[in-house]
């Protein structure tokens, strides 16, 4: 193992280093694999890191997975607190540039153990058959490589595996139901004005399918709907990888080594993968693996194979078509907010209570294609100061008024399909960051199709709280999730990877989450990410028994 | 627009803190202080930023600014990152750093005094100004985009300030509330110890709406 001080000690920020102040990890002192070379390395412990590394190590290779943040203890380092939770998030800074600049961290990656898991809200659609072959049937973005009858089974393992909760009859998509736990009942207040607006209209609801209990499994109680999921989840009722797959792959033998940022992929004379180096607390290691897995969100995945150019890769690892970082897609995530006379306390429930997809698929009656998910939902102080600040420009007085008025607003939020343009992209910028990479720049514009979309969105929210009585109040552009970069295809020329997140290029080189999206869907992506994961760990291990790697 | 106060005057979120967690009752009363001495912000910073930050979430109460000074404060002397950052602005901290001097460099310009020593109205324009990019030219600009600089003074503002249990109070947010949790969360249920509104009626008539 490679140990060589290449940051000076002083000047090193210590980011990825600590949950409690001054507290380091000793995980490098105890290895369980140090210098061996292992079967499979994962890069980032979240929702599909956490997939893989337990299926992987379940299926008996030996895993090591890398995370650059802490392994949480949601006893002791989450509160139940807007402000204290900041750390959750991928705090470092990104360069933010187009004519609909992203904004990271809260809105999309999380950094630790469960990765963006410990703070999404816990909403676990499928993607609809039609998500997969958008170009077939719209004529726009790409046909991924996969259906989702290849999903299929393992969208049914998560909802097992994790207990969802949902309705006895979801009406859209090829899915409807039963769930696994029974959904959650009752729904809040503001969940309540959104079903009964949608009702008036001929609008079907439902409650959502989501990763939150609503009876107790494996140890864990149900949800008592105090609306912390994107805090870090302290009754441990909602699932994140930090509480269910990763400590169970530990307990099948996987290796997680924390606080610890990867900064290359190592390459072979013969164009393989070797491992990875990463950086310690200030000093670098390596990991030597058979097969090297990213799962390192949209942003950082591609930042990481295109800083690993090497003299075989001139302009970065898997990027022989030039599509490494490109076609990035958030969904459009307008918050629409409506007045209500009595008293809607958005504080309460969990953040997605109620939601209709009727408008998710493609309406010929509509000036454009796709479509979205509304989800009702609720939000707590900090969050909602930053929506009308930032997204909607209020301050002064105009501020105060409207908090004041807090408990009386309902909140409706798009999810809405965004389309894959070849500018929307991450890049590496001239800027350094602590560990000397140079950080990201992501470019994000919205095309005609987004924004009529938008607009028909935010219409149809309105429309549903002024049938029951709500005021339009104020409406805030705003982005959810963040998708694709390393897209996947059949074509080599127009891919990154194959249908099982295996990279064109380099054969024992995987990249498996967000960023292997081909298009966005129009809901909330988690469970197709896990979904992917638990595929693409199917064929690892599968090429693992046959002996090919 | 006619100033309204809380509809919960009877209410303060602190009676239920021994419903809390321990860890989540530590970060919120450090909210209260003491708070130890700046690390980022010079003194002469410190009272141009205070003003604004009044300005910005409409309220003058200094024992909430305390707070909010010192949790910028915190955030600035912090090297963890800001998530994001145009490509046209500089770090976070030559943004705060050098845009309160180009704001002072603005009020002379426009009113011949320094930010703190011209009117109140005068102060609240030249945010205003900022917030669209229209503020009177001055060569600052160039590296400090009024925008930007708007933006991070105007989130660093709220996202403490909203964090204060006074004005959770205020608001009529329950707080926390774990381990004991919600129970009565559909329309019009709440809790026994959650806020109940006062003054239904009046407040109605306030609304002007």
């Amino acid at each position: 193992m490679e140990n060589e001080s290449r940051v000076e000690k002083e000047s090193y920020v210590q980011h990825n280093c600590d949950h409690y102040k001054d507290h380091r990890y000793d995980d490098l002192e105890h290895r369980k694999y140090g210098d061996k070379e292992v079967d499979v390395c994962i890069v980032g412990m979240g929702a599909a890191g956490g997939v893989l590394i337990h299926e992987l190590s379940k299926a008996g290779l030996e895993v090591v997975g890398i995370e650059a943040g802490p392994f949480w203890d949601p006893q002791t380092d989450f509160a139940s607190d807007e402000l204290h939770a900041y750390s959750l998030n991928w705090q470092d800074t990104r360069l933010s540039g187009g004519n609909d600049a992203l904004k990271f961290g809260p809105n999309n990656s999380g950094r630790g153990v469960g990765g963006g898991t410990t703070h999404f809200t816990g909403v676990f659609y499928r993607f609809h058959e039609s998500d997969f072959r958008v170009k077939s049937t719209d004529g726009v973005g790409e046909d991924w490589p996969i259906s989702y009858q290849d999903l299929e089974p393992y969208y049914d393992k998560i909802e097992n595996d994790i207990k969802v909760s949902g309705p006895k009859h979801f009406p859209w998509g090829p899915f409807n139901g039963p769930y696994p736990y029974p959904e959650r009942e009752p729904i809040s207040a503001w969940a309540q004005v959104f079903r009964e607006g949608c009702e008036i209209l001929g609008i079907r609801s439902s409650v959502p399918p989501l990763a939150i209990l609503s009876a107790p499994f494996d140890g864990r109680p149900p949800c008592t709907n105090r609306g912390f999921c994107n805090e870090g989840c302290k009754p441990n009722a909602k699932f994140s990888t930090l509480i269910h797959h990763i400590p169970k792959a530990i307990q099948e033998g996987a290796e997680v080594i924390t606080d610890s940022m990867v900064t290359r992929v190592l390459v072979d004379d013969d164009g393989t993968v070797s491992g990875v180096e990463f950086n310690h607390d200030g000093n670098y290691y390596q990991q030597k693996a058979k097969v090297v897995i990213i799962s390192a969100f949209t942003v950082e995945t591609p930042r990481l194979l295109l800083n690993s150019a090497c003299s075989q890769y001139p302009d970065g690892l898997a990027n022989s078509s030039g599509l490494v970082g490109k076609y990035i897609m958030p969904h459009s995530g307008h918050d629409v907010f409506a007045k209500f006379d009595q008293e809607m306390r958005l504080y309460k429930g969990t953040p997605v209570m109620a939601c209709t997809q009727d408008f998710y698929e493609t309406d010929p009656d509509n000036d454009f294609v796709r479509g979205y998910t509304l989800n009702a939902h609720g939000n707590r102080p900090v969050a909602t100061a930053k929506i009308l600040t930032a997204d909607a420009g209020y301050w002064g007085k105009e501020l105060r008024e409207i908090m004041l008025n807090f408990n009386f607003y309902a909140q409706i939020t798009m999810v809405g399909e965004v389309l894959p343009q070849k500018k929307n992209q991450v890049t590496l910028s001239e800027e350094k960051d602590e560990y000397g990479i140079p950080r990201p720049k992501i470019t994000f514009s919205y095309c005609e199709n987004d924004n009529k979309m938008i607009e028909h969105g935010v219409e149809k929210a309105n429309q549903i709280f002024k049938a029951r009585g709500g005021k339009p109040a104020f409406v805030a552009a705003d982005t959810g999730h963040l998708l694709g970069g390393c897209r996947m295809g059949d074509d080599p020329t127009n891919s990154v990877v194959n249908g099982f997140c295996q990279s064109h290029d380099i054969p024992n080189l995987f990249i498996c989450g967000a960023s292997v999206f081909t298009t966005s869907g129009g809901a909330n992506p988690t469970e197709t990410i896990m979904a992917i994961a638990a595929r693409t760990a199917d064929y690892i291990a599968d090429l693992g028994k046959k002996g090919e790697f | 627009m006619i100033e309204r106060n809380t509809y919960y005057p009877d209410y303060d979120v602190l009676d239920q803190i021994e419903e809390w967690d321990p860890v989540t009752a530590d970060a919120v009363l450090k909210r209260l202080g003491p708070f130890p001495a700046l690390e980022f912000l010079t003194g002469d910073e410190e009272q141009r930023l205070r003003v604004i930050c009044k300005h910005l979430v409409y309220d003058n109460r200094d024992d909430i600014f305390d707070w909010v000074i010192h949790f910028i404060d915190q955030t600035l002397a912090d090297e963890k990152g800001e998530y994001q950052r145009s490509p046209d602005a500089p770090p976070e901290k030559i943004l705060v750093r050098e845009g309160l001097k180009a704001i002072d460099k603005l009020a002379q310009k426009l009113y011949g005094n320094d930010f703190l020593s011209i009117d109140v109205k005068e102060q609240f324009d030249i945010l205003a100004s900022l917030q669209v990019g229209k503020a009177a030219s001055i060569p600052e600009w160039s590296t400090i985009p009024q925008k930007d600089l708007f933006d991070k003074l105007l989130v660093l503002t709220v996202a403490p300030y909203y964090s204060h249990p006074t004005i959770w109070s205020e608001i009529g947010y329950g707080g926390p509330a774990h381990p004991r949790g919600y129970y009565r969360i559909e329309l019009g249920l709440a809790d026994p110890w959650e806020a109940q509104r006062k003054d239904v009626t009046e407040k109605e008539e306030d609304n002007g709406e």
